[in-house]
């Protein structure tokens, strides 16, 4: 098994998205915080348990006909990072 | 629960009034079905009008080509069931052309065989078919695409495969791309052209818009139809479409979120309120919805949703059945989610009382479970096991119990039942009794005021229980072997049965065959299984009794009762022919009856019966029989002397032969260790005997019979080939013993076996006359019943034997009979050619005193060389002749006619 395998999944995300949203989306996306950023995009941010999770969210996503531009892990030293 | 199914998914969906025609598209699709390729995928995200644009298409094809048939299937979630899966495919495919699966699908056979039956139907068939499978990204299940991976690779050229899906399906894409078997369209190829927008916004939708107006429009959506559609429902009736368009223009807001709110906000109240409260619904009927939200009037207002383009998709013909397009409902959910989630609770439960009382059990607890409404999915689940139960579809309800709390299922004998089963169904057996002793004290258990202490509804599952619970526990013995628990678990199942319930006596009287046949008490197993036939003939169940013909053979056959296996044989498929069962039992029954022909030493009859259960098709197999086609097959191709073949044959029995269904008393790999021996690949022969750890000292059960005469021949072939070794007297002893119990179990096929073996232990030994006695016993016993392989598969040892009986007078026309078929056999299979290389004299020489009992040593003085030189020759012999051993290089020599 390899390294990457042993890390534990749980995790913070940050997931970006063309177009904004509206924070009434939140329970919608699994209780992610909702934030419209200055270029017209929107980030997802929040703790995913599992990678399945993970898939699940993006399969909202993509049901909605949201374009995805990028998916990241938040680094788990500051696990509450700060929204800008 | 009995799968009904819902025509609504079989829709094929009538393209929209206000739709906008797509030639290009249209076009593109007809040219894939013109030059035959194999998929048509339509790839892109929702609201792209991939199922507008197919439902055009299908349309534009059916006028063209009034041939055509078409099959539309539109997946959801739950199909990630095969057998679910499957149902829905062939009742799509036997709408579009009824001679297509017409036949009962086996619910048993692996999704593959039923596949190949839909395949050969269509294939046969007189119509060239598109079959489309929309929605298809819900389907996840890796079998389910393993199935259309093998249905793409064996694709009738009748058939076109139309999929639509919002993700590229996980099916080998780029090969059929690279292959030129594919016609793509995408989200590209989908979006609106300006033209395009132009004409739905302002020839379908009579916008009237300037030409910035739609190109701003076009653009702010790009091309995404969905998005112009709602832009077009916020935009009518609005006075003022230009400002619309410039704060639409104007906004970053995701398309949707923009325009959902703006057509939200612009319904009436009680529209909008419908529309939330029944955005919780996979499918709208009016009634239904009446139900969850509370008021009257709903098919109206679908109607006028529908009217109103309000996102609403008809599912049938008579307008009784909608859905909300995929994207609108997920703004809605998302929207109640947010706004009122202490709501979604209630609806469900509303949802899920209306389809309980509408008998349709899956929905209601779909329904059950999102609404957290363990007592209420518990209670659906329960009323649907007995239908469950007849049509073998499992899966749902195993996955339903799942998700329930255990406390519910406890509180509830026949779920816990049902738990308990699934458990051993699993192969936890060790599980189960904590499950059924927990139901019977449940069962028996009563409240302060008498009345019953657990939850399950009274009805004919709750009454037949306890035979239900004793059947499980006699299972349970079985697969731990424990043979008195079988006996006392069926006899108490048979003593709790009402006379009437003819499939719990079935079942119970077929559980006591079974410990019967494994403790070797054969006659009492096929009494018992006689029972177990004509209950089951009385529950209706025809197939089932007509498939105890096998096991009854595999005991009459040890009984040494082979005409009688002929008859019963003979009749059975006699009623299973009548019966046309899609080839259930038939094509078991010639597999297995090749057998008896074999024996008999009709060998074109064998393999006539082989082939003829062959023709009938995978699908007609049942899973635990499967393996008997590819053991007559091995044992028609060893009698022909390919033994090579026969061990690959018996390999491929090997991997099919399930475990657990009938006790193992002809081990697949004791036949092979038999043909090894024949080989004379001593050693590998040996390999299984020691694996088994069958030795002569051993304890004798029947189950272990088969082992011990293989062990026998072992160590007579062993003493053949290497007299010094010894092994002979001890064979003979095991024999003597063998001989002991086997009579003891009135196993007269058994006997005959043994007889002969210790008749070719003697000769080997040089004992001709001795060898005589068992030999006249067997013949006996063999010559009313008609064996003839029983003799012959021993080859020479058995023409010397038969021609000293000729002379002792016995059995003179059977023994005449006999030697006649063994030197015509002796004479056929491979050993027949000729050998690349002549052997020289001298080792002509050497291989005639190989075929004595001299030792190796004794034959280097018989010829005046040394030992080194004898070895030398007899490697000579060895590769000349293609054999590894001794005997077999005698074998060889003797079919050559060389001794």
């Amino acid at each position: 098994m390899s390294a990457h395998m042993n890390r534990p999944e749980i995790g913070r995300y940050q997931i970006r998205l063309h177009g904004q949203l509206d924070e009434s989306w939140s329970d919608w996306f699994e209780g992610f915080t909702l934030t419209n950023e200055s270029d017209g995009t929107t980030t997802l941010t929040g703790p995913i348990t599992d990678q399945a999770a993970l898939h699940g969210l993006l399969r909202r996503v993509g049901d909605l006909g949201v374009t995805l531009i990028s998916v990241n892990v938040l680094p788990s030293t500051n696990p509450h990072p700060k929204e800008h | 629960m009995a799968m009904a199914v819902l025509a609504t998914k079989l829709f094929i969906p009538t393209p929209r009034s206000q739709a906008v025609a797509r030639p290009r598209l249209v076009e593109q699709l007809h040219e894939g079905l013109r030059a035959g390729r194999k998929l048509t995928l339509v790839s892109a995200p929702a609201g792209f009008g991939k199922t507008s644009l197919l439902s055009e298409w299908i349309a534009d094809a059916q006028r063209r080509y009034p041939h055509v048939r078409v099959a539309w299937l539109s997946l959801e979630d739950g199909d990630n069931d095969p057998a679910r899966f499957l149902a829905y495919l062939v009742a799509a495919l036997h709408q579009a052309d009824p001679d297509i699966g017409s036949e009962e699908p086996n619910v048993q056979s692996p999704v593959e065989a039923a596949l190949t039956m839909l395949i050969n139907d269509v294939a046969h068939g007189s119509h060239e078919i598109i079959l489309v499978l929309d929605d298809f990204q819900l389907i996840e299940e890796v079998s389910i695409r393993d199935a259309l991976v093998f249905l793409l690779d064996h694709l009738p050229s009748r058939l076109h495969l139309v999929i639509a899906s919002r993700s590229d399906p996980l099916l080998p894409v780029a090969r059929l791309r690279a292959g030129g078997e594919l016609t793509e369209l995408r989200a590209a190829d989908l979006r609106f052209t300006s033209d395009e927008a132009a004409a739905f916004l302002n020839q379908a939708m009579q916008l009237g818009l300037s030409l910035e107006d739609v190109d701003a429009l076009e653009s702010r959506t790009e091309g995404w139809i969905a998005g112009l559609q709602l832009a077009a429902l916020s935009m009518r009736e609005r006075p003022d479409v230009s400002g619309f368009i410039k704060s639409f223009t104007g906004s970053h807001r995701f398309v949707i979120d923009y325009l959902a709110e703006e057509v939200l906000q612009r319904q009436p109240d009680n529209v909008r309120d419908f529309l939330f409260q029944t955005a919780i619904l996979d499918r709208l009927s009016g009634p239904l919805c009446d139900a969850v939200t509370g008021r009257q009037g709903s098919s109206q207002m679908l109607e006028s949703l529908e009217r109103d383009n309000l996102f609403v998709i008809p599912l049938d013909e008579n307008r009784q059945w909608y859905r909300y397009h995929h994207l609108f409902a997920d703004v809605l959910r998302a929207r109640l989610l947010s706004d009122d989630p202490g709501r979604i609770a209630g609806l469900h439960s509303l949802a899920s009382e209306w389809y309980e009382h509408n008998d349709l059990p899956e929905e209601a607890v779909r329904h059950a479970l999102a609404a957290r409404d363990f007592e209420r999915a518990a209670r659906v689940i329960e009323a649907a096991i007995p239908g469950v139960r007849k049509s073998r579809q499992d899966g749902s309800v195993l996955r339903w119990l799942s998700l329930l709390p255990n406390e519910t299922i406890r509180r509830r004998p026949v779920l816990s039942v049902f738990f308990g089963w699934s458990l051993l169904v699993s192969g936890d057996v060790d599980a189960v009794e904590g499950w059924l002793g927990h139901t019977e004290q449940l069962l028996s258990a009563k409240r302060d005021d008498g009345t019953s202490a657990h939850d399950s509804a009274d009805g004919e599952e709750l009454r037949t229980l306890p035979v239900t619970i004793a059947l499980y526990r006699a299972a349970v013995a079985q697969a731990r072997g424990d043979l008195d628990g079988i006996k006392e678990h069926a006899r108490r199942a048979l003593q709790l049965t009402s006379p009437d319930d003819h499939l719990g006596r079935g079942a119970a009287a077929g559980m006591l065959g079974l410990a019967a046949w494994a403790s070797g008490d054969l006659e009492a197993g096929v009494l018992a299984f006689g029972q177990s036939s004509g209950s089951l003939r009385l529950a209706g169940n025809l197939t089932d009794a007509l498939s105890t013909t096998m096991v009854v053979a595999d005991m009459l056959i040890p009984l040494g009762r082979l005409r009688e296996t002929h008859d019963s044989y003979d009749e059975a498929l006699r009623q299973a022919m009548e019966l046309g069962n899609g080839g259930q039992p038939t094509s078991d029954l010639h597999a297995a009856s090749s057998e008896v022909f074999r024996e008999r030493n009709q060998l074109v009859e064998a393999a006539e019966h082989l082939a003829a259960s062959e023709a009938l098709g995978e699908s007609a197999f049942s899973h635990e029989h499967r393996y008997r086609w590819f053991v007559g097959m091995a044992r028609v191709r060893e009698a022909e002397g390919q033994l090579d073949t026969a061990l690959d044959l018996l390999t491929e029995a090997e991997q099919l032969y399930r475990r657990g269904f009938f006790p193992e008393v002809r081990p697949i790999g004791g036949m092979k260790a038999r043909v090894r021996i024949v080989q004379g690949r001593l050693q590998d022969a040996l390999a299984w005997v020691t694996d088994q750890g069958l030795s002569t000292k051993d304890e004798l059960n029947y189950l272990r019979e088969f082992g011990h005469i293989t062990l026998a021949r072992l160590m007579i072939a062993q003493s053949v080939t290497d007299p010094t070794a010894g092994s002979m007297q001890e064979a003979i002893g095991l024999l003597a013993r063998l001989l002991v119990a086997a009579e003891a179990g009135k196993r007269t096929g058994s006997v005959n076996e043994i007889l002969v073996l210790q008749a070719l232990a003697l000769e080997a030994q040089g004992q001709l006359p001795l060898a005589l006695e068992p030999l006249e016993r067997a013949l006996d016993q063999a010559e009313p019943e008609g064996y003839v392989r029983l003799f012959l598969d021993e080859g020479a040892p058995m023409l010397r034997l038969l021609r000293a009986a000729a002379g002792a007078g016995i059995r003179p026309d059977y023994v005449r009979r006999l030697s006649q078929a063994l030197r015509a056999t002796e004479g056929t299979g491979p050993t027949r050619q000729p050998i690349a290389e002549a052997l020289s004299e001298r080792e002509l020489q050497v291989v005639r005193l190989l075929a004595t009992q001299m030792t190796g040593p004794e034959i280097a003085r018989e010829l005046y060389v040394s030992l080194n030189t004898m070895r030398t020759h007899t490697k000579h012999i060895f590769l000349k002749l293609e054999v590894t051993s001794r005997p077999a290089a005698v074998r060889r020599a003797e079919a050559l006619g060389l001794i």
